[in-house]
């Protein structure tokens, strides 16, 4: 039997915007195998977004069960998510999200910074990665000296550096021309055969069909594919 | 371990120099109020010193002590007899074991006249080992020596400023007359610093007997001056001394001191008190100038924050704990810290070059002063970006998907 990796039972989250109640998620289950590549798709304003902030342990649920790897983590300190957010998820951010001032090299370890552990073989470990994105002649970049293609993969080496379980990709190709975000999801591709657990957001058809499992949210809730 | 220290510190600098007007403002804020702080509070040392050199220098630096006659405050008028010190009682006070020199004196304002020159001028009698007591030995010519004391000589030594006042260029042998006697100079004192309006070259000297019998006509002494053995209690030596002289004097209960007791201490304290209260008041304002800076610098501090909002909620969603990111905004702040210390400790430096050419205060320096500098920039610095940097910490992760 295959592991499950991500389990969501019954989320619930609800924003207030001063006496507004919004209700983004209402009841969301779902159920995510090891080595799978699933894609969540929605409209803008359909939770989706929430749900991978969720997904990735960078929110909390108001109501339901998580459990991540095994670990129920609904109810863990912030402190406790952000080890197992630095140690089990990477991400892949629509805005890329790159310092500014670090190049290249510096953007793919600062996970590790975090770590307090940074060694030698770390750097090594991180120049095979950008080479292998074929970045080996940019390491010494900063983000304003690379085209978007590159920075996203930038980003993509940063996620991966941590050896993550989970990828989260949020609308990775959303600032991409097409030939880049073929790229990308070609990198996407082969990171998932050689067994890496990715879920993606994206409003994308085209882009979804690289996913092996397609998921529509809708006000809050997946809908029948 | 240490490559991770490394490039923590790396990337905060980096990102401090990522907006360097900010920097430079926050770095400018701190080095005029250090500049502030580490000038007065040098300029303080170096008043003080000063006041110690000058004391030093005629033995009054320590293990001595001078006794006055007439009680009082320590400045101002006697409010007792000041007819009651005598040799006697100095007699007494030199069987004590830890006084190794007495050296008494009579005093009084006379005037000196000599060809058309004539001024009222402090006249001392004293002894021979006044030389020894004071550290003030004659310049030209000789001193007051005992046969002079036991003939009751009319011979004076003069104050280093004098000579040139009576506008002579070979003053030795020359006849002065002190309150209509004739006195021939027999030697010029060496100059010795003065403090405040108390001009030490200004005085004649002439021998103990001669001004007793010939020139003040009285049976008791002005003051005495004593030199302790090295590392004498003063304390205790103070107490041995008033016990001794109130017996003597027939002072009990509460009859006050018929002398006044001045020790080393005493006159530091007397002559740097007003200097201190300047001090510290200019001081105070250095410190409110530094909170100031403190202000700013949180002001500019919470500026880089919400802008660097993104990148704190990427860090946070990388991994970083909410005490990697307190620790990355006081790090920053140490770096601003220092670096204004430095600034805020060698222009403070220049200022006192500046200040010395129009003062008399001289410049001082002085370690104590660099690590003032440092502490005090560092303690502003971190005390006013605790907040910002908590403010930091606590940013939301989920800002980076929801900007979309």
């Amino acid at each position: 039997m295959v592991k499950k990796l991500v389990i969501l039972k019954g989320i619930t989250k609800t924003y207030y915007t001063g006496r507004i109640a919004y209700q983004v998620l209402r009841g969301i289950d779902l159920e995510v195998e090891e080595g799978e590549f699933l894609a969540i798709m929605g409209v803008s304003g359909s939770g989706k977004s929430t749900l991978l902030n969720i997904i990735g342990l960078l929110d909390k649920p108001d109501y339901g069960t998580y459990i991540l790897d095994g670990q129920e983590v609904s109810k863990l300190s912030k402190k406790e998510l952000a080890y197992i957010r630095n140690r089990k998820i990477g991400f892949v951010f629509q805005a890329f999200h790159l310092v500014p001032w670090a190049t290249a090299l510096e953007n793919v370890l600062m996970p590790l910074l975090y770590r307090g552990n940074l060694k030698k073989e770390d750097e090594e470990r991180a120049l095979q990665f950008l080479t292998r994105l074929g970045l080996e002649k940019r390491i010494n970049a900063k983000p304003s000296e690379l085209s978007g293609g590159e920075q996203q993969r930038v980003a993509i080496a940063r996620a991966l550096i941590t050896k993550p379980k989970l990828l989260l990709a949020d609308e990775p190709t959303g600032n991409l021309d097409s030939k880049s975000s073929q790229e990308v999801m070609k990198i996407f591709k082969e990171l998932n055969k050689n067994g890496l657990t990715i879920i993606m957001v994206t409003h994308d058809p085209e882009i979804a069909k690289f996913a092996q499992r397609i998921k529509i949210i809708k006000d809050g809730i997946f809908v029948e594919e | 371990m240490k490559i991770s220290f490394f490039q923590f510190l790396k990337d905060i600098f980096k990102e401090l120099l990522s907006n360097k007007i900010n920097f430079l403002f926050m770095c400018l804020a701190l080095t005029i109020s250090l500049i502030a702080l580490n000038t007065i509070y040098s300029l303080g040392l170096s008043a003080k010193k000063q006041v110690l050199d000058a004391l030093a220098s005629v033995q009054f630096g320590k293990d001595a002590m001078l006794i006055i006659a007439g009680g009082g405050r320590i400045i101002g008028l006697t409010t007792t007899r000041t007819d009651t010190l005598k040799l006697e009682d100095v007699e007494e006070i030199k069987k004590l074991d830890f006084v190794t020199l007495a050296s008494p004196m009579s005093r009084g304002t006379l005037e000196v006249s000599y060809k058309d020159f004539a001024e009222k001028l402090r006249v001392e009698g004293v002894f021979p080992n006044y030389t020894i007591a004071n550290n003030w030995y004659p310049k030209i010519g000789r001193f007051i020596n005992e046969n002079d004391l036991k003939s009751m000589t009319k011979v004076c030594v003069l104050g280093a400023d004098i000579p040139e006042r009576l506008n002579t260029k070979n003053i030795i042998g020359e006849k002065i007359k002190i309150a209509g006697e004739t006195f021939e100079v027999i030697g010029v004192l060496e100059s010795k610093p003065s403090f405040g309006h108390f001009r030490r070259d200004e005085r004649v000297i002439i021998p103990f007997t001669t001004a007793q019998r010939r020139v003040f006509n009285k049976d008791y002494i002005d003051a005495v001056k004593l030199l302790f053995r090295e590392g004498t209690d003063m304390k205790m030596a103070e107490n041995k001394i008033r016990e001794i002289l109130r017996k003597r004097h027939n002072l009990f209960g509460i009859a006050p001191d018929d002398f006044r007791i001045i020790t080393p201490d005493l006159a530091i304290s007397v002559f740097t008190k007003t200097m201190r209260t300047i001090n510290v008041f200019l001081l105070a304002i250095a410190l409110i100038s530094l909170i100031i800076s403190g202000v700013i610098i949180m002001n500019l501090m919470y500026a880089n924050i919400e802008e660097k909002a993104p990148i704190i909620a990427l860090r946070i969603a990388l991994g970083a704990s909410s005490k990697k990111i307190i620790e990355h905004y006081l790090i920053m702040s140490l770096f601003i810290a220092i670096i204004s210390g430095i600034a805020g400790w060698i222009l403070s430096l220049f200022l006192m070059e500046i200040i010395s050419f129009f003062t008399p205060l001289k410049p001082i320096f002085s370690w104590w002063i660099f690590l003032l500098s440092f502490l005090f920039a560092s303690f502003t610095g971190i005390s006013f970006t605790l907040i910002p940097a908590i403010r930091a910490s606590q940013i939301d992760p989920a800002i980076l998907l929801k900007s979309l």
